[in-house]
């Protein structure tokens, strides 16, 4: 049974200004899927669709048991404000906020239960130091700690390796991973890096809204160089050796692999 | 006559002062971490223009502003309602992508301005503009008795409000779309957040001045923020600077024969500039 299925969802803020074709997949129990597009595709956009803070423009969003799976959710961590006073303990807790409710207290259960979740991704030594005094990377893995605080069903991650180092981000999405397979969540995640969606997710979308363009399917069928080309509109060229999936641009633009 | 012996003169005006200066410093915290200090400024200009109203459609029924006046006529009331609409109106905006939240700040600061002005010079109230603009710009030299109870009742219902629900508050300043992802009401929230310094504002602008309160809700919180990292320690620094600054400030213009209002300003900016420093200081070591 599909935690979400969307059946021919138009993404987009405003009627009469689609931001995709219509879309239909649904994410499953355990599954690991990986939304790939150029800047302006609309990623964010589905992803908040699928959260459910934005309605689709049409088409049906359907949920398994009529009810919404719970969610974590682990933003751009450059979208957050660093000026806030507010420690890594704190940061994980708010994860709690879905489950508590409006108005009441984070009790000691909650604290708990924080402190698990800032353990499973290695960093209880940094629970009362000041989130913005942390690096990059850390700060990636308290969100990815509050993400999970709740229990969820689903873990939803935009761009979570955005501002890493490649170390950095293979660590966390490796640690995503073994996460997600121990607890048997769904994970969606949106990415500029091909080598990650590839080396990370069982399921690829490929979406550029712009040009009314939506796939999806299993990763080793669409991650290849002209799937690839056409998607970001420059020459990208794939391979895969050794289990690896080697990704760069063609005539001597840069590169990245894993 | 000392300081201390007349203190039947400047008990009342130094309690308003304090209940104000806490309030605000507290609130001042959600002020400058949301980036909304112009939007205080716009909250206290619009409550104003609330208070002229109610003096100028008061004119019509012949209520004075100098007696009892009734629920519906009194200043407060409009004051409330005003900054309230106001509070909404800020609120909204944030959905278009046409209009900029700043842009419907602006407008409702430079329109409500103005339109104090134009009231005020209405014939039918002028006789009466001195009287008001103490009330709508606030004195805290002298503070009448039913305005030192409209604060405390308004700083016990803010803080209430705000012991119930600080936890919601501060995630959804902190990550509105996360907030939102784990279907915390952030709409309402945010409504609610903007509701509080609303009427914080109306009812302190007239007790203080909107100079003081614009300060209060400003200076004490980014000093706390420049000396502290723990979220307690910077709630709490906040409402003590600000308390401190109008306590301070309201002796020092009391000994010196100096305007009450821009000395409290003056201190609570000091703290902030000795926050500077010791950051600079920080940094250096």
């Amino acid at each position: 049974m599909s935690l979400i299925q969307l059946e021919d969802v138009v993404i987009g803020y405003r009627r009469g200004h689609p931001l995709s074709p219509p879309i239909r997949f649904s994410v499953q129990e355990g599954d690991a899927i990986g939304i790939l597009g150029p800047n302006g595709a609309g990623k964010s956009t589905l992803l908040k669709t699928v959260l459910g803070t934005i309605a689709p423009l049409s088409g049906k969003l359907s949920h398994q048991h009529g009810r919404a799976p719970r969610v974590g959710y682990v933003p751009q961590g450059h979208r957050l404000d660093f000026a806030y006073p507010l420690d890594a303990l704190q940061v994980v807790l708010m994860g709690r906020a879905g489950r508590k409710g409006l108005a009441r207290f984070y009790g000691r259960a909650d604290r708990e239960l924080a402190r698990q979740a800032l353990g499973s991704v290695g960093l209880t030594e940094v629970a009362h130091q000041a989130f913005r005094s942390l690096s990059g990377g850390q700060r990636q893995r308290v969100l990815v700690a509050r993400a999970l605080v709740g229990d969820p069903e689903l873990l939803v991650l935009d761009e979570p390796t955005s501002e890493m180092d490649p170390a950095a981000e293979h660590a966390l999405l490796s640690l995503v991973s073994g996460l997600v397979t121990a607890r048997k969540v769904a994970v969606l995640f949106v990415t500029h890096q091909i080598s990650a969606a590839a080396g990370f997710s069982r399921t690829v979308m490929l979406l550029d809204g712009a040009r009314a363009l939506f796939e999806a399917g299993p990763t080793g069928e669409l991650v290849n160089s002209e799937r690839m080309t056409r998607l970001y509109g420059r020459p990208v060229e794939v391979r895969r050796e050794h289990g690896r999936t080697l990704v760069w641009l063609s005539a001597g633009e840069g590169g990245e692999g894993t | 006559m000392s300081f201390w012996d007349a203190s039947f003169l400047w008990l009342e005006p130094m309690l308003a002062s304090l209940i104000g200066a806490g309030l605000l410093g507290y609130l001042g915290f959600f002020v400058v971490l949301r980036r909304v200090a112009f939007m205080s400024a716009a909250l206290s200009q619009v409550s104003g223009l609330g208070v002229a109203t109610a003096f100028w459609v008061g004119s019509f029924f012949g209520v004075s502003p100098h007696d009892e006046t009734a629920f519906w006529f009194s200043p407060v009331t409009f004051a409330l309602g005003f900054a309230l609409l106001g509070a909404v109106a800020f609120t909204l905006p944030s959905r278009s992508r046409r209009v900029a939240p700043e842009s419907v700040v602006a407008l409702a600061y430079l329109a409500s301005s103005a339109l104090v002005i134009v009231v005020l010079n209405s014939p039918r109230i002028a006789q009466e503009a001195h009287e008001i603009g103490d009330l709508l710009f606030g004195n805290a030299v002298v503070v009448r008795r039913e305005h030192l109870v409209q604060l405390a009742v308004g700083a016990v219902l803010v803080l209430a409000v705000h012991a119930v629900f600080f936890k919601d508050f501060l995630f959804t300043s902190f990550d509105h779309e996360t907030a939102a992802s784990l279907g915390v009401p952030v709409r309402a929230l945010d409504l609610g957040l903007h509701a509080s310094l609303a009427v914080a504002v109306a009812v302190s602008t007239r007790a203080l001045g909107a100079l003081p309160v614009f300060a209060f809700l400003v200076l004490p919180a980014g000093a706390a923020l420049l000396f502290s990292e723990r979220l307690k320690v910077v709630l709490v620094l906040s409402v003590a600077f600000s308390m401190v600054s109008a306590a301070v400030g309201y002796w020092l213009s009391w000994t010196w024969s100096l305007p009450t209002g821009p000395v409290m300003v003056a201190l609570a900016a000091l703290f902030w500039g000795l926050g500077g420093l010791k950051r600079l200081a920080g940094a250096r070591s």
